[in-house]
């Protein structure tokens, strides 16, 4: 197949890579759902003032962080959690000839290394001559990814795609692109994000951060927690999964819809949640009565589970999928989530998982849904939906169907 | 072969006059730009109670969009996902994020939170009228007409039958917005970095 021809042939996932405030691997954090375990808690590494705000914290400073990733010690926590995550999703993967694969590495953040911008400006707002200009110097989201992409020898496509909490969704999407394409054979693509002052005076600002362990899709839910990590999968074309031992899922659908109704905010009627659900079913020629599990983007902020359960309701009613929301363990790790979470679907299909929605006791008055409470293994799930949506009302759906 | 590219309208918001093709439409002397987007924003007589809510910079962009496809530009020839909207500006959203910084001292306003970024204004241009095609923000120091003409004959040659371009720059009491309505195949000036410049220094 030539270059930039486009196939409907199939997309593979391979393998799959985290590390968030539940685990520092995919095992790890299956464990964590299994004993329902959350992650959120007191601030340890986040070096705030606020800290009467729960957050979900990978549970390693950065020293430990240096260690695992194998980096340098001025590295950014953004690219450590990358590349930790990463390695581990492509060796889980077991590509034994990927050197001569065509490879990319498509990973969203939303951070950058503002972490240690940060650090930089303590020094350098008391004195201008000050602070440590290799601080500085990785401040780009694409450095970051750049950065990873060279540790890991993945060459042929490397981008960084920043879209809000939609980001890492739609970098695993664009990588299927890329293959379908047939520009790439194998990418590992997901995303990763730091926790850091910026991020959470921002929602703080917004006011949708709750000083409870938040409570998606629950009556009484009072906003959203900030995690932190990454999520990735590899995926391959249909000739490259042949060769391989072990795949998880197809990866079959997937859309990006925009509302244009608010910079912050989702339209009441969940328009762009519902365009991107609905988009991704048609991708994947499915109905809604043949998605069996929906991993919410369900962040406990008012706004977005009214919106998204809106949606949900006007497009699967009365035969609503088991739903649940795994930021109730994670806490929403912005651009990491849908990498974080794809992963977490994936899983699902493979092993019939259906995560536990943390923390949920009524339904909101005007929906009437009830998450899975309890933690699930051998479901009989068909198709799995993952939803991420984000600000600007970039609203992203992906869907994995049994291989 | 890309298609003929025509700047259909132009218009400019400048040294509190209104400017639209070269005809000025409206002024107010000696008003500070907090009072003169409001005067102009009564003066095109719509309702949009959302105005009140923007930063100057979204104001400034908005008013100069509304003004722009008055009575010329016909949105239901286009497809939502064929308008695109190229803006470049050289202070970001500086007015802005200096306010906002302001605002922190007595609890951080939300209101002020939104508008901390330069593209927002050209959110609120999507929102205003539905357009739903490719949108980029640049910040440059000065209005770069080969720039802006380069990046929308990319999005024009690929995607965008009719694109939104221009500058819109506020910092303070200082303000500038000329926007140019480029639409294939329609008379007009033709569309080049050389007209583009001439008509921004005209105003």
């Amino acid at each position: 197949m030539s270059n930039g021809e486009y196939t409907d042939a199939p997309i593979y996932v391979a393998g799959a890579g985290i590390i968030c405030a539940i685990g520092n691997n995919v095992g790890e954090c299956i464990t964590s759902f299994e004993q329902g375990t959350a992650g959120m808690g007191g601030m340890t590494y986040l070096n705030s003032l606020h800290k009467e705000l729960p957050v979900a914290e990978v549970k390693h400073n950065n020293k430990e962080l240096v260690v695992m990733a194998g980096m340098t010690a001025s590295t950014s926590r953004t690219a450590l959690l990358s590349c930790i995550a990463a390695r581990e999703a492509l060796s889980d993967a077991g590509i034994k000839n990927i050197d001569s694969l065509r490879s990319g590495f498509i990973s969203a953040n939303t951070v950058g290394g503002m972490d240690k911008s940060e650090h930089f400006f303590e020094a350098f707002a008391v004195d201008r001559n000050a602070g440590r200009l290799r601080n500085v110097n990785n401040h780009e989201c694409g450095n970051i990814t750049e950065m990873v992409a060279e540790q890991l020898n993945l060459r042929d496509q490397v981008t960084t795609i920043s879209t809000a909490c939609s980001s890492s969704a739609n970098a695993i999407f664009y990588a299927a692109r890329l293959i379908r394409h047939g520009l790439l054979d194998v990418a590992v693509a997901g995303g990763t994000d730091a926790l850091t002052k910026f991020t959470l005076n921002g929602f703080n600002t917004l006011m949708i951060l709750d000083k409870e362990y938040c409570r998606p899709f629950d009556d009484t839910r009072a906003g959203l927690n900030l995690g932190e990590g990454a999520g990735y999968v590899v995926l391959v074309s249909e000739k490259v999964a042949a060769s391989l031992p072990h795949i998880y899922c197809r990866f079959s659908g997937y859309n990006n819809s925009n509302d244009a109704y608010h910079q912050t905010a989702s339209s009441p009627d969940g328009t762009g949640s519902y365009l991107a659900m609905q988009g991704a079913l048609k991708k994947a020629k499915l109905q809604p009565a043949d998605i069996d599990y929906i991993n919410l983007h369900g962040t406990g902020t008012q706004n977005n589970d009214n919106a998204e359960g809106t949606a949900i309701t006007r497009l699967f009613a009365p035969h609503v999928p088991r739903m649940s929301s795994t930021k109730s363990f994670t806490g929403h790790t912005l651009g990491a989530s849908g990498g974080i979470e794809a992963v977490f679907s994936a899983l699902a299909v493979k092993h019939g998982y259906v995560y536990p929605n943390l923390r949920f006791e009524a339904p909101m008055k005007e929906l009437q849904l009830t998450p899975e409470t309890s933690f699930l293994k051998n479901a009989p799930l068909r198709h799995v939906l993952s939803n991420s949506f984000g600000f600007g009302g970039n609203c992203t759906s992906l869907i994995f169907s049994k291989a | 072969m890309a298609e003929q590219k025509h700047i259909t309208a132009w218009c400019s918001i400048f040294d509190n006059k209104v400017v639209k093709n070269g005809t000025q439409l409206f002024d107010a002397k000696s008003v500070g730009i907090n009072e003169f987007v409001v005067a102009v924003y009564k003066h095109l007589q719509v309702q949009y109670p959302k105005f009140y809510k923007m930063d100057n910079l979204s104001k400034l962009g908005w008013l100069a969009t509304e003004v722009l496809l008055k009575d010329n530009f016909d949105k239901s020839s286009y497809a939502p996902t064929q308008v695109a909207v190229v803006l470049a500006n050289a202070n970001a959203s500086l007015d802005s994020d200096l306010k906002y910084l302001e605002s922190v001292k007595d609890g951080a306003s939300p209101a002020l939170f939104v508008y901390t970024l330069p593209n927002i204004v050209i959110g609120e241009i999507c929102i205003r009228n539905g357009f739903k095609g490719e949108n980029t923000f640049y910040i440059t120091v000065h209005f770069d007409a080969a720039m802006i003409h380069r990046q929308v004959s990319e999005t024009m040659d690929h995607k965008a039958a009719a694109c939104i371009c221009g500058w819109v720059d506020v910092l303070g009491e200082d303000y500038k917005a000329v926007l140019f309505l480029v639409e294939t195949n329609k008379e007009g000036i033709p569309f080049s970095e050389t007209n583009l410049k001439k008509l921004f220094e005209s105003n």
